[in-house]
Order: C-alpha cells, then sequence, then structure tokens
C-alpha cells in the first residue's frame, strides 16, 4: 500500500514539475511551483522523512514562490519595461 | 516497519482528488488557481493526518499542522499579488465535510491524550483556513 501512495506522489511531482515548465507566465509558475513543493512534501512523508518534508513545506511550497513573486512585481513596477516581463523568465531557464 | 493498509488506502483517496487539482492549477484562469492553490493545501493537509496514522508515527502529524498554517496563509498571500480571492464553495464544504470525516475517526482511533488535542487543532485550523479563504468576508482585505 506505501508503494502505491509512494507512486501515485512520484506521478503528481513529475506532473506538477512538467507543469512548471510548460507554463510560460512567471505569475502562474509560482502558483504550480507550491504545488510542486507540497506534492514533493507528500513524497518525503511517505518515503518516511517528516523533516525533509518539513524543510521542503517551508521552502518549497512557501518561500520560493514567494520570491518568484516579488520578483516579478519590482520587474513590472521598473519604468520603462512594458514587455520586458518575459525576459526575466526566459534568463532563468 | 509496521503500517496499517486501511488508513493509508484512506490517504489514497485526497491524494487522487489532488490530479484534477493540478489540471486546474496549471491550466486554469487566475481565480481557478488561487482555489486550486488552496484545496491543495487543504487536501494535502488530510493526506498527512491519514498517513501518519497509517504509519503508526503521530509525530508526522507535525508536517499536517504545518501545512495547515502555512496553507491558508500563502493562499491570502497570492491573492494579495493576484488581486483575486474567489468565492469558492467546493473548498468551503470539502474544508466543512471531508475534515471531519477525517479528523473524527483519526480521533476515536487514536484515543484521549495530547495526540488527541493536537489532532482536533489540526483539524480547526484547516477548516478555519479555508473558510476564511474561500468566502465572502476575506474579499476586504485584498483591495487593500
Amino acid at each position: 500500500m506505501t508503494d502505491v501512495l509512494i507512486v501515485v506522489a512520484l506521478l503528481l511531482v513529475a506532473g506538477a514539475a512538467t507543469a512548471a515548465v510548460l507554463n510560460r507566465d512567471p505569475m502562474r509558475q509560482a502558483l504550480v511551483l507550491s504545488f510542486l513543493g507540497l506534492a514533493l512534501a507528500l513524497l518525503f512523508t511517505f518515503l518516511q522523512a517528516p523533516d525533509v518534508a518539513l524543510s521542503q513545506l517551508a521552502v518549497g511550497s512557501a518561500v520560493t514562490p514567494l520570491m518568484i513573486l516579488l520578483t516579478v512585481r519590482k520587474v513590472r513596477r521598473r519604468p520603462g519595461s512594458g514587455d520586458g516581463v518575459d525576459k526575466p523568465a526566459g534568463r532563468e531557464r | 516497519m509496521s503500517t496499517s493498509d486501511g488508513w493509508l488506502a484512506a490517504a489514497l483517496v485526497p491524494l487522487l482528488a489532488l490530479v484534477p487539482v493540478l489540471w486546474r492549477i496549471a491550466y486554469g484562469s487566475p481565480g481557478d488557481r488561487l482555489i486550486g492553490q488552496n484545496l491543495t493545501s487543504l487536501l494535502a493537509g488530510l493526506v498527512l493526518l491519514l498517513a501518519a496514522q497509517g504509519f503508526h508515527r503521530t509525530s508526522y502529524n507535525d508536517v499536517a499542522l504545518v501545512v495547515s498554517v502555512l496553507g491558508p496563509t500563502g493562499t491570502l498571500i497570492y491573492a494579495r499579488f493576484l488581486d483575486v480571492l474567489p468565492d469558492s464553495r467546493l473548498v468551503r464544504w470539502t474544508a466543512l465535510v471531508g475534515v471531519p470525516a477525517t479528523v473524527l475517526p483519526l480521533c476515536v482511533a487514536t484515543g484521549p491524550g495530547r495526540a488527541m488535542a493536537k489532532l482536533l487543532l489540526i483539524g480547526v485550523l484547516l477548516i478555519a483556513g479555508s473558510v476564511v479563504t474561500s468566502g465572502r468576508g476575506a474579499r476586504e482585505g485584498v483591495t487593500a
């Protein structure tokens, strides 16, 4: 039964990671990324590593998406960069 | 390692419910995405609670406690950035039906004590967080 849970969690992680790559808008990527963080935390719990899951929760589902959101906001606010929104996203990859 | 398959099979239900939620988060409108994020943390909390009972490790409930605190907080932060906080009957009813349906059997299985108090606290936090982030009353805070 544990194996089934692990397999489902792994599929969720793979699906979320693929969706995060396929989404082009950083704002949307941030939300998919927080889903990925939660899915990874679930996977770590099923693998009997709740301490890793705790740190993954804090970093993956809260801090990283928040930093992306703040960065996007800062970039969008800068004057004279009307369509400069997509450039930082392209640079990340 | 002794595990009880019944609880783990029960954990599989909210886990599988995450699959369509992922679809909505990846391809939905901004409102849908926010609802999806809210629903994800709620369902993940339930999965963690059931898995903790399935593995006979009550200390795993700490992860569920962190999810129940971080999830609604994250939703409110995203609502602030995306400027939407949609009403969501789905989230509210999932919380009002799913959380008691999960927490009460767990309480019965755990028996009275510290662990049960923790379970009840997690359940209350999950319900309160979902109601706050899915109701109409939360909308005023977003425009501020």
